[in-house]
């Protein structure tokens, strides 16, 4: 389904919409004023842009140089070309260490490659243990935010949801109890678990150690405790220097939830006594928009939901709405490199307003880059009819003066004069939500012309 | 091995030209912070408490006073055994550590930025002891508080470890209607103690 229509099903639930948009701006408001504190930022998103996109001009060497550190480091690394291949690996890997009960920590690389089903399919229980997550995976729904996967959920289907897979008493949602219940339901499966996956935050070339952060310290709870643990990432997630984390983790717990940095940043490099650690390092179309100069820029996302939280469409659309594992204005410009003809509404799921641009931690050009898939999907997918002869029409109507000035003569009437009934009718999707303005008794050019008459005048 | 040398290939024909590392001046990001203070708001800000102490009998004093009649304890300061119920050279598995309520750590790196304390493998006899534990107790010189993540790296460059974490504050979440609580999976309190 496109965006607009998705994004319609979102918007039947007009308090849930205004919640949710509030929500998420004040999120964005406690990044500014986390941001704000923090003397010469502009130049801290300089580095930050400078060192991933120096990485990525070099990014097969610093992978080459990543996997030898990590071989010393006794660490087993792997390689997969695609999302069914990276499920693959992951799944030999269970099945060699016999494991059936699997814990997982927030990763979009493993959400993008669909492995659970893969997993389930044969038998294995995993658990997403981020408690978004958990929330999300009960509801059997996508995560609808990268930071917030379960944004879209009030408490209370929070709190009917784990009635009814935990056992848990009425609480008319009360958070601090649902969270402390979750704990305990997560502890056990931590306990229990024979293997744990995690996502990778920074991938260290010169150390072969990655770096992993979360606030609820599961991705740890989960690593440390089971036998195996298997890291999963995307090629891009490499930085060059132990150093450059300084630059990185300045960046990404502010301008994901305002915090200083987030609660744990675990450092991972040797596997413990008696312990095995995996690393997966998948492209999955990642070399492709590698290859493509006016979007290239996406790979330095860092993923912290900050572009998200200020987009005006995000917020009133909803994660959801896109359809795609990476939602709002990153997600819009990554999911066509993937698939144009599946995602090619979604850079038309923006107001071009830059507000991404301006917030992105590694300064990509999110709304540049929208911008620039919409003229490809204009020129290669079919647009609705109407779209594109309203385009056509418009087009024609503003190279000719004349005929201007007599359109909007009779559309100031019309907005003057038409029944409201006839204004916000079906074909104006400017009418939709929205009750448009009484049209001016003079245009523009006339009220100029007769200002500067006056000016004469006087 | 899987598809490394065809991912490789690929990435190799498909990047830009080579672009310059740039090099990080971190002098420019100094404001001349007050080190103490500064650490102290920031643990304070992400939900923990920051507390002076004369000596390591001291802390572990404090901390009972604290969180009196718990049953699980352990500290890995000199001279503190008293304190420890549990022997952890008999724990064969680290989910025998559920039960801990509290676990006393050293530390001997910390950000007064953001209200981080550095803990590796050196000072930690099991890796998911600071995670597993109720209350985590950690204590710091005071000079070892460094102004931000630059400096804390520079340090770090020399001291190669096997597993270490930046913690700050206990564990939270904020994902049922963005409402914090304090608790999620890791520790449920975070204090800091100071010495001289
Ligand atoms: S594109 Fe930028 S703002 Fe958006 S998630 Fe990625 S790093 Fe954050």
């Amino acid at each position: 389904m496109s965006h607009p229509k998705l994004a319609s099903i979102f918007n039947k639930d007009e308090k849930k919409v205004d919640w949710h948009d509030k929500a998420l701006w004040f999120v964005r408001h406690k990044r500014d004023k986390s941001v704000h504190s923090v003397k010469n930022w502009e130049e801290l998103r300089n580095l930050g842009q400078g060192i991933k996109a120096h990485m990525l001009s070099n990014l097969d060497i610093y992978l080459e140089e990543f996997e030898a550190n990590a071989n010393k480091n006794g660490v087993e690394v792997h390689w997969a070309a695609n999302a069914e291949e990276h499920n693959q690996i992951v799944h030999n890997i269970l099945k060699e260490n016999n494991a059936k009960k699997v814990v997982k920590s927030k990763s979009m690389l493993t959400e993008e490659c669909h492995l659970n089903p893969h997993l389930e399919a044969d038998g294995i229980e995993v658990i997403d243990t981020d408690l978004g997550e958990r929330i999300v995976q009960l509801a059997k729904e996508p995560p609808s935010h990268i930071v917030l996967p379960a944004i879209h959920k009030n408490k209370h289907e929070v709190d009917e949801l784990f009635q009814e897979h935990l056992g848990t008493e009425p609480c008319d949602g009360n958070p601090q109890y649902l969270t402390h219940e979750a704990r305990k339901h997560l502890r056990q499966k931590f306990i229990e678990a024979d293997a744990a996956i995690t996502g990778v935050n920074f991938a260290i070339a010169e150390t072969g150690g990655f770096v992993v952060c979360t606030n609820e310290g599961n991705a740890d709870m989960g690593a440390h405790l089971a036998p195996v643990h298997i890291a999963c990432m995307g090629v891009e997630k490499i930085i060059p220097k132990l150093e450059h984390l300084s630059v990185f983790l300045r960046l990404l717990g502010r301008s994901a939830t305002g915090q200083p940095i987030t609660t744990y940043s675990s450092h991972f490099k040797k596997p413990a006594n008696g312990k095995k650690m995996h690393i997966v390092i998948v492209d999955n179309g990642r070399s492709e928009q590698l290859s493509r100069p006016d979007f290239r820029a996406s790979l330095r996302c860092i993923r912290c939901g900050a572009c998200m939280n200020t987009c005006p469409i995000y917020r009133r659309s909803g994660g959801h709405s896109y359809d795609a594992t990476v939602p709002g204005p990153i997600g819009s410009i990554l999911s066509p490199g993937k698939d144009l003809k599946k995602h090619s509404t979604l850079p038309f799921a923006s107001t071009l307003c830059g507000s991404c641009s301006d917030v992105c931690p590694v300064k990509i050009d999110i709304h540049a880059q929208l911008y620039k898939w919409r003229q490809i999907i204009t020129k290669e997918t079919p647009q609705p009819f109407v779209k594109k002869k309203s385009m056509q029409i418009m087009g024609s109507v503003f190279t000719k003066p004349k005929q201007f000035e007599t359109v909007g003569k009779i559309a100031r009437w019309s907005l003057r004069n038409l029944p409201q009934s006839v204004i916000n009718s079906k074909p104006n999707v400017w009418g939709k939500e929205r009750d448009l303005p009484k049209g001016p008794k003079q245009s523009f050019d006339q009220w100029y012309n007769e200002r500067q008459k006056n000016k004469n005048n006087s | 091995m899987g598809s490394r040398a065809e991912i490789l290939a690929k990435l190799k024909a498909n990047k830009p030209e080579a672009l310059p590392l740039p090099q990080i001046d971190s002098s420019i990001f100094d404001e001349g912070l007050n080190l103490i203070e500064e650490f102290t708001k920031k643990v304070e800000v992400v939900g923990g408490n920051v507390y002076q102490a004369t000596s390591a009998d001291d802390v572990v004093k404090q901390i009972t006073k604290m969180l009196p009649d718990t049953k699980v304890n352990f500290s890995t300061l000199e001279g503190t055994s008293a304190f420890n119920t549990i022997d952890l050279s008999t724990i064969n598995d680290p989910r025998e550590l559920e039960d801990l309520d509290i676990l006393i750590l050293e530390s001997d790196l910390a950000v007064a930025e953001n209200g981080a304390v550095w803990v590796n493998d050196q000072s930690l006899p099991i890796r998911v002891l600071p995670f597993i534990t109720k209350h985590l107790v950690l204590v710091l010189s005071k000079e070892h508080i460094l102004p931000y993540m630059h400096q804390a790296y520079e340090k770090l460059n020399h001291q190669p470890t096997d597993f270490g974490v930046f913690i700050s504050g206990p564990s939270k979440t904020a994902d049922i209607e963005q409402s914090l609580v304090i608790g999620a999976h890791g520790a449920l309190s975070l204090t800091v103690f100071l010495l001289d």
